[in-house]
């Protein structure tokens, strides 16, 4: 009897329980490492009102610096060559 | 609705062939010349029937890149970076409001302490 069923547990361990296991974890580790869709959309809006925010900001800036030369506006995050880039949208 | 952008897509714009090694370039960031020359190598050094299987069907399975899907190199770099590594991501936006945020502060200090010329404004209105 036991050299019947042995085997079978074995085959059956191999071939069922091993992939199981690797793509129960690789299910797991996908959607923990992957956005949802609507993380994506929020992370999408966050990230456009950040940057609208801070084209504002730099425009605000430069009139405070305009009209009152001893302000200077510490530099932040933007690039200056941000400005000339092609594929800029316009608002 | 506007398409995902954490999926992997053909790259058309920038194919050589059917576009799975440009697709490939554009989701990781990785330089496409590399991706290419590393296919290439793989299927010289032994997995001559299956890299070209993985291609195809890749090729078969994904969906061309939508036109405009970033609105900029800017965008399209961002979105890259969520895709390799998403809470980098999420970091880095927080600190762009954290700038903003610095930066404003900034600016109602220097309003509300030391500006003599709001001042004197203030006083010729008087």
């Amino acid at each position: 009897m036991e050299d019947i069923l042995v085997p079978i547990m074995v085959v059956g361990m191999i071939f069922v329980g091993l992939p199981w296991v690797i793509l129960h974890h690789l299910t797991k580790w996908r959607a923990a490492s992957s956005l949802t869709r609507d993380d994506e959309m929020m992370l999408d809006g966050l990230h456009d009102t950040a940057r609208r925010l801070e084209e504002r900001l730099i425009t605000i800036e430069r009139i405070i610096a305009a009209d009152n030369p001893d302000f200077t506006p510490r530099r932040g995050l933007a690039d200056p060559d941000a400005e000339n880039d092609p594929y800029r949208r316009s608002h | 609705m506007s398409a995902s952008r954490t999926k992997y897509y053909l790259d058309k714009q920038n194919a050589k062939w059917m576009g799975v090694c440009s697709g490939l370039a554009d989701y990781t960031g990785i330089d496409v010349t590399w991706v290419r020359v590393a296919v290439i190598v793989l299927t010289i050094m032994g997995g001559f029937p299956w890299t070209l299987i993985a291609y195809f069907v890749a090729a078969w399975l994904a969906q061309p890149r939508p036109l405009g899907l970033y609105d900029n190199a800017e965008d399209a770099k961002f979105w890259q970076g969520v895709r390799t590594n998403p809470k980098r991501s999420a970091r880095e936006v927080r600190a762009e409001f954290r700038d903003i945020d610095r930066r404003l502060s900034d600016i109602e200090l220097y309003y509300t302490s030391s500006n003599s010329r709001l001042s004197r404004e203030i006083d010729a209105l008087r």
